[in-house]
């Protein structure tokens, strides 16, 4: 029952599906966006980052120990009557409860929800065994009742409507039930209570295992977890070998973020601590028998990945599908496998191995909303970059990237190449500065927004002539350019050239820059995108500038987060860094370097949107320069969802154009609804996407960069 | 009361409240065991669940259910002495009252009584040592929770009850602990809130001095 797309084609017709479901659509859009609220109000209770920051340090102190964490849980909970077991691989984690089964002369088992036995397919295989498996979890029983898997780590049956959980209650119980939820919910409690009596064996996960005192503890808001370690005289947990934590104040402390996290909750309503087998009234010898199941399978190689051990951190809190913009289109059937969402992408490659994860692991956009609020900390979409590269080097890569990646290895020949394009172009365009460009030159389809034409001459062609001359300058700053600016959009770039100039700033632009590298990276090419970092570091003599400034929120946070960690070990490890370091975006140098402000501007009043570009706003948490520089030389008009990815996302418009488009459309309705009649952006990526959109629809809404607006009302 | 409980009873008054717990206050015991027959009383007769043969039932409810005729309260926790208190007051409303065999009536009964051992202000949470089965039985099987609590055990966090949970879970013994934090809900139909799924449909907190 359980599906990972086989191939593209297969899998965008699968998409098509998710994408017509209408109900579903509705239900996870505003899902989406309640979710948000709700998180940002419970967290304002408790300091989030801080919170974060400690789950972080000490799970990856925990991952480092775990044979030693395991051998002293072991130690204690078998003083107080447990037994633990130990399996390596998911084959044998589903034997040994088997086993135990079969000793107990089991027949009828109550589950309470479990990832880690959806991840062993456990009820398969007791289901081999003659046994009667019954999921007590509500959303785990609706989605039994119909063989399917859940679409969703925490509420497993949210892609259903009332109305079909209706009919499947109606036929599973065999009389007719109507869509009231609150009835519903009724009618799994009835149902349900009878089969926790009949159980002779109950089977849970566990959210945390504390090694010092032996205990497990479960978090649950229905109460069948209590129910499922009670009623039956077996109870077996079944447990990832990551959730063993040293203290209790670990899983004290996680507890504050994972129900915030996974519903907006304080605290769920019921944590079962669960130390060594108590006494039963219901057995007549009172003996408990409680096993402890602890699984391997693959964890205990992960935590020695210097990189993905941060894998473990994951407190399957779900909230990383809840952020998801395309989660949110297309639902978790079509968005991992078992696991859901950002982590599913990453898990299905280590648990479930390459076939599982080769195309899932193309469809993220790479937007940061998961990593911006993930409860471990983990950089999710970094790891999913990481997974392509290492499906690239395993598997090799196609033709069109590996001409690409060629290409841009040299910087004189994806130059000349760029010149060429822009003739080559000319009979295409019709006169219009719309057209496909690179590196989306190489490939694929688009309908849903008209391209930009290469620009008639790039920025570093008209440097020369636009070259301010600052006599005595303030300041020095060297512009990164980036692609997009450099060959489609020089017009940016100038009008930030003539902002500086104006304030007594001096502009440089080497010309041996290239391609931030950041495209390549998402494709999973990075040999290719090391070199790019290595010949820009090298053609910026930091030390010279006051500052590094792209226009570009894409390439900035690219140098600003992965350079450093790229060019580690290089021998010009220092220049790379120090490039880094000095790399600034646009907004936070005009508004908190230069502190420009109302008084520098005048301001006409014309009512102006922001778009929020995912690299700026969470890449390097900028938030309050451009909106403040928009409120000084305009009008700001605040519009739904500013943070939300308008879908470009560099490669993946092209490789997913159907998703794209639908993610373009929503912050397209956001800002018709707004009725600004200019929308500003700090990144030349969303300027194509959203200018493309809106010419497309025939909106009359103008979209430039933010420096646009400010060059046009320079004092 | 010091002046120094004030504050977090009403912080855990706040935050139960929010999470659709009932809190209330009595002078003593006796008062808090007058408030749980009342709760009784006052709550819609106990949907069975299960078949219980040889139980009378009532009238059909409102999810078409049988009905137990006769309400039950079932106080495992309290002290032979306080038991029968509440016995006596059961008895004069012909409610049944028990302390065991709990496993007797797991097709529901009315309600659980329990004590709280602490109490977490900044969520709203009770600790409650259920070790024993019975009492666990008490707090998940009945429909109406009841956990008493007093109110110097309440702490501001879950960090300043980390000592605590230790020393229970720490004795030669096996132990079990269950945090409550409101009645069992679900969301797991369109979202939408549901509560008592699998658990209790209310619970009621009574704070009591000291
Ligand atoms: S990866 Fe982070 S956000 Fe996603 S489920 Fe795990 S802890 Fe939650």
């Amino acid at each position: 029952m359980h599906n990972a797309p086989k191939n593209l084609s297969s899998y965008h017709k699968a998409l098509h599906e998710s994408l017509e479901n209408a109900f579903l659509r509705k239900a996870l859009d505003k899902f989406a966006v309640d979710y948000r609220a709700s998180r940002a109000n419970i967290f304002k209770d408790v300091p989030e980052r801080e919170l974060i920051a400690q789950i972080a340090a000490a799970k990856d102190r925990s991952c480092k120990r775990m044979d030693e964490l395991f051998q002293q849980f072991k130690k204690e909970a078998e003083k107080r009557g447990a037994k633990v077991h130990f399996a390596q691989t998911a084959a044998e984690a589903n034997e040994i409860i088997a086993r135990i089964a079969q000793e107990n002369k089991v027949k009828k088992i109550i589950k309470s929800k479990s990832m880690t036995a959806e991840e062993t397919l456990l009820n398969h295989r007791l289901e081999q065994d003659g046994l009667d498996v019954t999921e007590t979890d509500l959303g785990e029983w609706i989605i039994q009742i119909r063989n399917e898997p859940p679409s969703h780590m925490v509420m497993p049956a949210i892609h259903l409507s009332r109305d079909e959980v209706a009919e499947d209650f109606s036929r599973a119980t065999k009389e007719k039930h109507g869509n009231d939820i609150g009835k519903l919910v009724k009618v799994a409690r009835r149902e349900l209570r009878r089969k926790f009596i009949e159980a002779d064996m109950g089977i849970s996960g566990a959210n945390f295992a504390i090694a010092e005192t032996g205990t497990i503890a479960i978090v649950t808001n229905e109460g069948n977890g209590r129910l499922v370690s009670t009623l039956p005289k077996v109870h077996v947990a079944l447990i990832g070998i990551d959730k063993l934590t040293p203290t209790l104040e670990e899983a004290l402390t996680a507890l504050l973020v994972l129900p915030r996290n996974a519903t907006s909750q304080r605290l769920t309503s019921y944590v079962t601590w669960i130390g060594g087998a108590t006494a039963v009234t219901g057995a007549e010898d009172g003996k408990k028998e409680v096993h402890f199941v602890f699984l391997d399978n693959g964890r205990s190689g992960l935590a020695k990945d210097p990189l993905f051990s941060q894998v473990l951190r994951c407190v399957r809190c779900g909230a990383c599908a809840n952020v998801c913009p395309v989660y949110r289109l297309v639902g978790g059937h079509k968005m991992g496998y078992i696991y859901i969402g950002a982590i599913g992408i990453i898990l299905s490659y280590f648990f479930f191995g390459r076939d599982k994860a080769r195309v899932l692991a193309q469809n993220c956009v790479g937007c940061g909303a998961c990593s911006d609020i993930c409860a471990g900390g983990i950089d999710l979409p970094r790891l999913i970059c990481e997974i392509r590269a290492r499906l690239n080097d395993e598997e090799g890569v196609s033709t069109e990237i590996s001409l690409l990646s060629s290409v841009m290895k040299s910087r004189t020949l994806f130059h000349t190449l760029l010149k060429f394009a822009k003739f080559a172009q000319r009979p295409l365009t019709g006169g219009t500065p719309f057209i496909r460009h690179l590196p989306q030159m190489f490939s694929g389809e688009h309908g849903f927004k008209a391209l930009p034409a290469l620009a008639p001459a790039s920025f570093r062609e008209r440097w020369e002539t636009i070259r301010p001359n600052v006599p005595n300058p303030q300041r020095r700053v060297a512009l990164f350019a980036g692609c997009a600016q450099d060959f489609i959009y020089p017009e940016q770039l100038v009008a930030a050239v003539r902002l500086l100039a104006a304030h007594n700033v001096d502009v440089d632009f080497p010309l041996e820059q290239s391609c931030c590298g950041l495209p390549l990276e998402a494709m999973g090419q990075r040999a290719v995108a090391a070199d790019l970092a290595r010949q820009n570091a090298k053609a910026f003599d930091s030390v010279r500038y006051d500052a590094i400034l792209t226009l570009c929120a894409s390439c900035a946070s690219h140098i600003r987060h992965a350079y450093p960690s790229i060019l580690g070990t290089d021998s010009d490890a220092f220049r790379a860094r120090s490039f880094s370091e000095k790399t600034t975006d646009f907004s936070s140098f005009v508004h908190d370097v230069l502190g420009l402000d109302a008084g520098h501007f005048v301001n006409k009043g014309q009512k102006v949107c922001y778009h929020a570009s995912c690299h700026l706003c969470r890449g390097l948490g900028v938030r309050d320069a451009p909106r403040a520089l928009i409120r000084a030389s305009a009008e700001y008009v605040p519009a739904a969802e500013e943070e939300l990815c308008c879908g470009f996302g560099g490669s993946y418009s092209v490789k997913f154009p159907e998703i794209s488009a639908q993610l373009l459309d929503k912050k397209l309705e956001h800002y018709a609804a707004a009725g600004a009649s200019r929308l500003v952006v700090d990144c030349p990526g969303c300027v194509m996407q959203l200018r493309g959109g809106a010419t497309k629809k025939g909106m009359t809404l103008t979209v430039t960069h933010l420096a646009e607006l400010l060059a046009e009302n320079i004092k | 009361m010091t002046e120094s409980t004030q504050p977090l009873v009403d912080a855990f008054k706040e935050k139960a409240a929010l999470v659709a717990a009932q809190v209330s206050e009595a002078a003593d015991l006796k008062e808090a065991l007058h408030r749980v027959v009342q709760i009784c009383e006052e709550k819609a007769p106990c949907e069975l669940l299960a078949p219980e043969p040889g139980t009378k039932s009532g009238p059909l409810s409102e999810n078409k259910l049988p009905t137990r005729a006769q309400r039950i309260i079932a106080a495992p926790g309290l002290s032979a002495e306080d038991f029968a208190v509440l016995e006596k007051a059961c008895e004069a409303k012909g409610f049944l009252c028990i302390r065991g065999g709990l496993r007797n009536y797991l097709a529901g009964f009315d309600v659980g009584l329990a004590w709280a051992d602490f109490a977490v202000a900044a969520s709203g949470t009770c600790a409650v040592p259920t070790t024993d089965e019975e009492v666990r039985l008490a707090t998940m099987i009945c429909e109406s929770s009841v956990l008493l609590l007093r109110k110097s055990a309440i702490k501001p966090d879950l960090a300043s009850i980390a000592q605590r949970l230790r020393e229970m879970q720490t004795t030669d013994n096996p132990e079990y602990t269950t945090f409550i934090t409101g009645p069992s809900r679900t969301a797991d139909i369109e979202r939408v809130l549901a509560i008592g799924v699998h658990g209790p449909l209310e619970l009621h907190v009574i704070l009591l001095e000291g």
